[in-house]
């Protein structure tokens, strides 16, 4: 895998961290984890190919139910994060950075493709904590996620196809959950807001 | 003699296939079909535990399965209260007047997704590898996320919402731990990730790191502090039988994967750092669970924050891990779950008698309801650590087992929490049973027969562990908890 498409990859995250709109941000992580699918099936072996298509299955599998998401729960206007647009980036890009400063090489085959992974785990991570949408809480776990299937396409014993399978079952189910989650919550509180959800402290 | 293979299928087969069973069920027989599956399922999984514990010395390790001491003790306590809670759900359905689906499917629903929760949780003490073990935690969380945000109250939704995001945020860090772990192992594909094979990855520093992802992420799951944001919320806010599942059940069973992967990777890492890690956890999750139990909290929400309290002292003595104090663990993964089920089914009734008991701390309820004053009295006790209470035993055999641990502040800062934190459940007992009480309400609670009826068994439990926890240390099956299923 070459550095241009570890960016790539790294670029369409950060965008996720910074976009307005709910829409864009779930287009850009469905395309994230096509890319990941395509750098798959351009290799060689045939668990990648498998590992290749569980990524695109599970990417237009889930771009469709969140869309769909997207569609049922229409907001008046989008829902203004806590934090500039700026701000979050670069907190987005310090998380990342930081992680790669404090996480040795861990034998994947590149030392690239690690900082990518870490950069995106950190990305994902921004998303969950700096954005007010419920839906861009979701988009957080899925970016992460799709660092995750960056890694387990380049560990070198060949378990890829296995670990994309299960990730990609696993955060389908996830995202099931949280989107009836999240159409209750829009329901109930006439927006996929989650500073409505700071009711319970002690 | 039926294997052990085909117990353990049974024990995950008999909830999932009621799980599946109750899809198709006519309306009329869904209650029956759960009752009829829980006592089967109970029944499998008790078949298992026995024969587990039975013969300690033998365990079964194989690449995907593992039938052990420590399986056998978790497989017991996930079997006995998912049967305590399907049979004390039947006057929480009756006691809501909503919920996240159409009344005409809400017992299908809930039963339904209750026994997919129990059929996930009972293949994760005997799934023998990492990989397998953290798609099942995954799973658990999809499942009970739904139970945590049933009532469909605003109130639920929060703490349903924050337990997906919160624990599947975490879960991906720990996956992150695993792929590295998987990058430096010796072994090929997926068996590289098997108990038996873990501890073939290559030593040094970014295999402690892949360790603390690992331990971290699953810290999300279990309710360690600092990571424990969503354990009160969702303990508190979900159905009472389902609070004690996820509270007596799940916590305890995501801990024995963090157990088991520091026994898998002792002998790469060193005992200093996988024990120091999991001591660091307990010692953390103690010193912040203390405070909260001297203030005067909701029920369920005080147990909730005992739930912190005890994985903290679980973390101790598997931390510590000498066999007097892993002989304490068990002792305490048994009497807290015993506890602490006893005291959330006791929720139901407490809430149809006084629906404020969400918001407020409930005061002097044995003067106007002596039955469930009495459950919940005991239920306080037992879990303050007052003798003859089992967790007074595991306490003090835990703290022993710091001090033959050459950890000796350790084991006394511990003592120094444990006391403190006692306190504060004295009081809160003192409160809650015999404290002033607004004029009583005579009716009769829904529910309570169950509750009562729950409550004898739980003491006589509770009474013949503390008998038990006498014998167990030195014997063959403390020697099996010690010695992992590597």
């Amino acid at each position: 895998m070459n550095g241009a498409l570890v960016w790539l990859l790294v670029g369409l995250g950060l965008a996720v961290v910074v976009v307005r709109r709910r829409s864009v941000a779930v287009g850009l992580v469905t395309v994230q984890a096509l890319v990941l699918a395509g750098a798959a099936a351009h290799a060689a072996s045939g668990t990648d190919a498998l590992a290749a298509a569980a990524l695109a299955v599970r990417a237009v599998a889930l771009g469709t139910l969140l869309l769909f998401v997207v569609s049922r729960t229409r907001e008046p206007r989008p829902i203004r994060a806590g934090i500039a647009t700026l701000a979050r980036g670069g907190l987005a890009v310090a998380l990342a950075l930081a992680l790669t400063w404090l996480v040795p090489a861990f034998g994947l085959d590149s030392r690239n493709v690690e900082r990518g992974v870490l950069a995106l785990v950190g990305f994902g991570a921004a998303t969950v904590a700096l954005r007010r949408a419920t839906l861009f809480h979701v988009l957080g776990i899925v970016l992460a996620e799709n660092g995750l299937a960056l890694a387990a396409l380049r560990l070198p014993n060949g378990s890829s196809f296995a670990i994309e399978l299960g990730v990609a079952f696993d955060l389908t189910l996830v995202a099931l959950v949280a989107t009836v989650f999240h159409e209750r919550i829009f329901a109930e509180f006439g927006a996929g807001d989650s500073a409505a959800l700071r009711t319970l402290r002690d | 003699m039926i294997s052990r293979e085909v117990l353990a299928l049974a024990a995950v087969g008999a909830p999932a296939v009621t799980a599946v069973a109750l899809v198709v069920v006519p309306r009329r027989l869904v209650d029956v079909v759960a009752k009829a599956g829980a006592l089967l399922s109970a029944l499998a999984a008790g078949a298992l535990a026995a024969v587990a514990l039975a013969a300690p010395d033998s365990p079964l390790v194989e690449r995907w399965l593992v039938v052990d001491a420590a399986a056998g003790l978790f497989i017991a306590v996930i079997g006995a209260v998912g049967l305590a809670s399907v049979l004390a759900s039947a006057s929480y359905l009756s006691s809501i007047d909503d919920s996240l689906v159409r009344p005409e499917h809400r017992s299908r629903a809930y039963y339904g997704l209750l026994f997919a929760f129990w059929a996930i949780l009972a293949g994760l003490p005997v799934v023998g590898n990492l990989a397998g073990a953290w798609l099942l935690v995954e799973a658990t969380t999809a499942a009970s996320a739904l139970l945590v945000g049933f009532s469909g109250k605003p109130r639920a939704l929060e703490a349903g919402w924050k337990y997906l995001i919160l624990t599947s945020l975490g879960l991906g860090i720990a996956l992150l731990g695993i792929v590295a772990l998987a990058a430096r192992s010796t072994a090929g594909g997926l068996d590289a990730l098997s108990w038996r094979e873990l501890s073939a990855v290559q030593p040094g520093h970014a295999t402690l790191v892949a360790y603390l992802l690992l331990l971290a992420g699953l810290a999300s799951k279990i309710g360690w502090a600092p990571v424990h944001n969503w354990l009160p919320d969702a303990h508190s806010e979900a159905p009472a039988p389902v609070s004690a599942l996820l509270s007596a059940a799940l916590l305890p069973t995501v801990l024995l994967i963090a157990w088991r992967s520091s026994q898998a990777l002792a002998p790469v890492l060193g005992e200093s750092a996988t024990h120091g890690v999991l001591v660091a956890f307990g010692l953390g999750s103690l010193a912040v669970a203390v405070p909260f139990l001297w203030l005067p909290l909701p029920w369920k929400r005080l147990l909730a924050y005992s739930s912190l309290e005890h994985m903290g002292v679980i973390a101790l003595g598997i931390g510590f891990g000498t066999p007097l104090a892993l002989a304490g663990v068990a002792v305490h993964i048994a009497g807290h779950a015993v506890a602490k089920a006893a005291g959330f089914y006791a929720a139901t009734p407490l809430l149809s008698l006084d629906p404020h008991a969400g918001t407020r701390a409930s005061r002097g309820v044995l003067r106007t309801q002596p039955g469930l004053g009495s459950v919940l009295g005991g239920s306080l006790a037992a879990l303050s650590g007052l003798p003859p209470s089992p967790l007074f035993v595991s306490e003090v055999m835990i703290v022993a087992g710091g001090f033959a641990a050459g950890r000796p502040w350790t084991a006394a800062a511990s003592a120094a929490l444990l006391a403190l934190g006692f306190l504060g459940l004295a009081h809160a007992l003192i409160e809650t049973t015999a404290g002033s009480a607004a004029p009583g309400d005579v009716k009769r609670p829904a529910g309570l027969r169950v509750v009562l009826a729950l409550g004898v068994v739980a003491g006589v439990l509770l009474l013949a562990l503390t008998a038990a926890a006498l014998f167990l240390p030195g014997s063959a099956i403390a020697h099996a908890l010690a010695r992992g299923a590597g």
